[in-house]
């Protein structure tokens, strides 16, 4: 198990072409991630940080260099076969939520099982009202999604990327779009499903949300600038109750 | 992902925008709507145009005087070219039997101070063969009345109730421009015979009609064939043309003096009229469900551009692009398909109202809906929705995630 990580590249690169002017957004990524971990990805806007986490997660390909997921490569699958994974595998928690408007809850957290291969009909409903009880929300999942406030639209798409059971959550700015308040009590969901063995991957440029991971990447103009443990891990619970 | 959960999808699509939902089936619903009560409308009209013509007789055939060009390509109306002469001869011969030839007396009918203004018929009463007449009360005009040129009149049922009222008219005298005739019998009711009323007549004896009106020709007459009608028609017009003196071989309506129509040559020729204006109406309708379809496509394009993030969201937590094809798909179609049903229950509707408000005015109108065109309409709909909804369903299916998520 701990010879083959979860997650590996290896000179991995992307270059976005528009009209023939090729513009280069990441350089030779080697990066290896451990099933279990709590990693941020940090970097200001245009560092490549979104990217990585999109090629990482499946939403779309490196231009050169190879993508191992569990050991196997990646490079040869298809659009449908990348579909497959990202149903089975993977899952998002977005900046600006992304739920279905004029939807429920208990709705929007249902939709990646629609589209999960294995998980049969009769275990959906048990499945959703489980992920909406990890995130809290039980007495609001009859709720439209716009009826309520961001951190809890926020945990909503948290119950949304826990209910497939994926082997790696990825969040891409989960806080930016809340008040600093709601943005703990956020990161005090991830902290807790990572405990509960989750594997998470966050994307952020705040050095606050950062230090709420395990282990801190620092991408800068598409290089890995620094790759180190957290040795001051944050509590999000604790500092939730101090505010 | 299962169809059903697809078809879940789809509806939900459709119901959570109920107005444009609606609007964008207005243009399927009108087209279906309107070429279910074209084809409707159009075999009820077809269905009465043959009961007025099938009223004269099935295997009735008339002999009408015609038209012909005179001296220097100048119309000439030939209403003396039947004489007593072709009537007799033509009696004659043996493709035609029931022969009876109709002299129209003009003027108006009297029965003390009541009037009415009847057509009336000297004819033999091999006429009463020829159009089904029974008598209601009284009797027929028969050979002896003829023969003896008895001034005896049989009326029609309007005519017997312009006159009489209620009142029995056997052994009751009339005056028919100023001669007294004695009424014998009262004929049962033919109702329209195209589209003109058949039982405001009075017949009386050829013989009188003859007399009265010192005419030398007949106005037309009437026949049935002895076996096949096609065989008669073609004896008939080749035995007057060697009475007439008339070289015709190919046929040439224009040069007789006479035509010979068969009940069921009208009713092809009605039929084919009434079908073809059902055709091009049921056409002018169907560009309707077209512009319709377009509508949709419209609507479907909109719908995609839309809902780029939620399509981008789909694909991001697994859907394939066959899945997002499939659910835009099946919304364009359930959009067809319930504007379909929607047009078609409107369409009958309509159509039921119609005949209503027609039956008040033409008693053998009859309510009539096509099976064939509801199926159609339906078949029709569901495709439109399927062809129109391809476009816009490969294009959500061929949203990349990324750009999606991020469309604004």
């Amino acid at each position: 198990m701990t010879s083959i990580p979860l997650i590996e590249t290896r000179t991995l690169s992307k270059s976005y072409f528009n009209e023939d002017v090729e513009t280069a957004v990441l350089f030779d990524i080697d990066l290896r991630i451990e099933q279990g971990e709590f990693v941020a990805i940090m970097g200001p806007s245009g560092s490549g940080k979104s990217t990585l986490m999109h090629i990482l997660g499946f939403l779309d390909t490196p231009t050169s260099g190879a993508y191992l997921f569990k050991g196997k490569p990646t490079v040869d699958l298809d659009d449908d076969a990348l579909a497959r994974i990202r149903a089975l595998s993977v899952s998002f928690v977005f900046q600006s939520f992304n739920l279905l408007p004029r939807t429920t809850v208990f709705e929007n957290v249902m939709l990646p099982l629609l589209y999960h291969p294995s998980i049969p009909e009769r275990e959906r409903e048990e499945r959703v009202k489980h992920a909406i009880e990890m995130v809290g929300l039980t007495d609001r999942s009859g709720h439209l999604s716009n009826q309520l406030s961001g951190g809890q639209q926020q945990r909503v798409a948290i119950a949304r990327s826990l209910v497939t059971e994926p082997e790696v959550i990825f969040a891409d700015e989960p806080t930016g779009n809340l008040d600093s308040a709601s943005g703990v009590a956020v990161m005090a969901t991830l902290q807790e499903l990572h405990r509960l063995g989750h594997t998470i991957i966050l994307v952020t440029h705040e050095q606050t949300t950062a230090e709420f991971a395990q282990r801190i990447i620092h991408i800068h103009d598409g290089r890995i600038h620094s790759d180190t443990r957290n040795a001051r891990q944050k509590s999000a619970a604790q500092v939730h109750a101090l505010k | 992902m299962q169809l059903l959960d697809t078809f879940g999808v789809a509806l939900r699509g459709i119901l959570s925008n109920k107005t444009r939902s609606m609007l964008t089936m207005l243009g399927i619903v009108i087209g279906v709507g309107s070429v279910v009560l074209m084809t409707s409308l159009g075999a009820s009209v077809s269905g009465l145009i043959l009961g007025q013509v099938s009223s004269l007789g099935a295997n009735t055939m008339v002999i009408f005087p015609s038209t012909v060009e005179g001296g220097g390509g100048v119309p000439r109306v030939g209403f003396d070219s039947l004489t007593f002469d072709d009537v007799t001869a033509l009696s004659q011969l043996s493709t035609v039997r029931t022969l009876s030839p109709v002299i129209f007396v003009p003027g108006e009918a009297t029965y003390g101070s009541q009037k009415s203004q009847p057509q009336v018929i000297g004819t033999t009463e091999n006429f009463f063969i020829n159009q089904s007449v029974t008598a209601k009360l009284g009797r027929l005009i028969d050979a002896q009345d003829d023969q003896g040129s008895r001034a005896v009149a049989l009326l029609g049922p309007d005519t017997a109730k312009d006159l009489f009222g209620d009142q029995n008219p056997v052994g009751l005298r009339i005056k028919i421009k100023d001669s007294s005739f004695l009424v014998i019998g009262v004929a049962n009711s033919l109702g329209s015979q195209f589209f003109q009323n058949a039982d405001q007549r009075i017949y009386v004896p050829y013989s009188i009609a003859k007399a009265i009106t010192g005419q030398r020709y007949v106005n037309y007459m009437t026949f049935t064939a002895a076996t096949d009608s096609d065989l008669a028609l073609a004896d008939v017009n080749a035995f007057l043309r060697q009475r007439h003196k008339i070289i015709n071989p190919l046929n040439d309506p224009k040069k007789d003096d006479f035509v010979v129509h068969s009940s069921k040559q009208a009713a092809d020729i009605l039929g084919s009229v009434s079908l073809s204006l059902t055709i091009f109406l049921t056409l002018i309708a169907a560009i309707s469900l077209v512009v319709g379809g377009i509508g949709i496509m419209n609507i479907m394009l909109v719908s995609v551009t839309e809902r780029t993030r939620e399509i981008g969201l789909r694909k991001a937590v697994g859907a394939r692009g066959k899945d997002i094809l499939l659910q835009f798909l099946i919304e364009s179609t359930l959009l067809t398909l319930i504007g379909g049903l929607i047009g078609i229950v409107s369409g009958v509707l309509l159509a039921l109202l119609i005949a209503l408000i027609a039956k008040k005015f033409l008693a053998t109108y009859v309510f009539a809906v096509s099976f064939g065109a509801i199926f159609l309409a339906i078949g029709v709909a569901g495709s439109v929705g399927l062809i129109f909804g391809i476009y816009p369903a490969r294009r959500a299916a061929r949203l990349h995630p990324i750009e999606a998520l991020r469309y604004e």
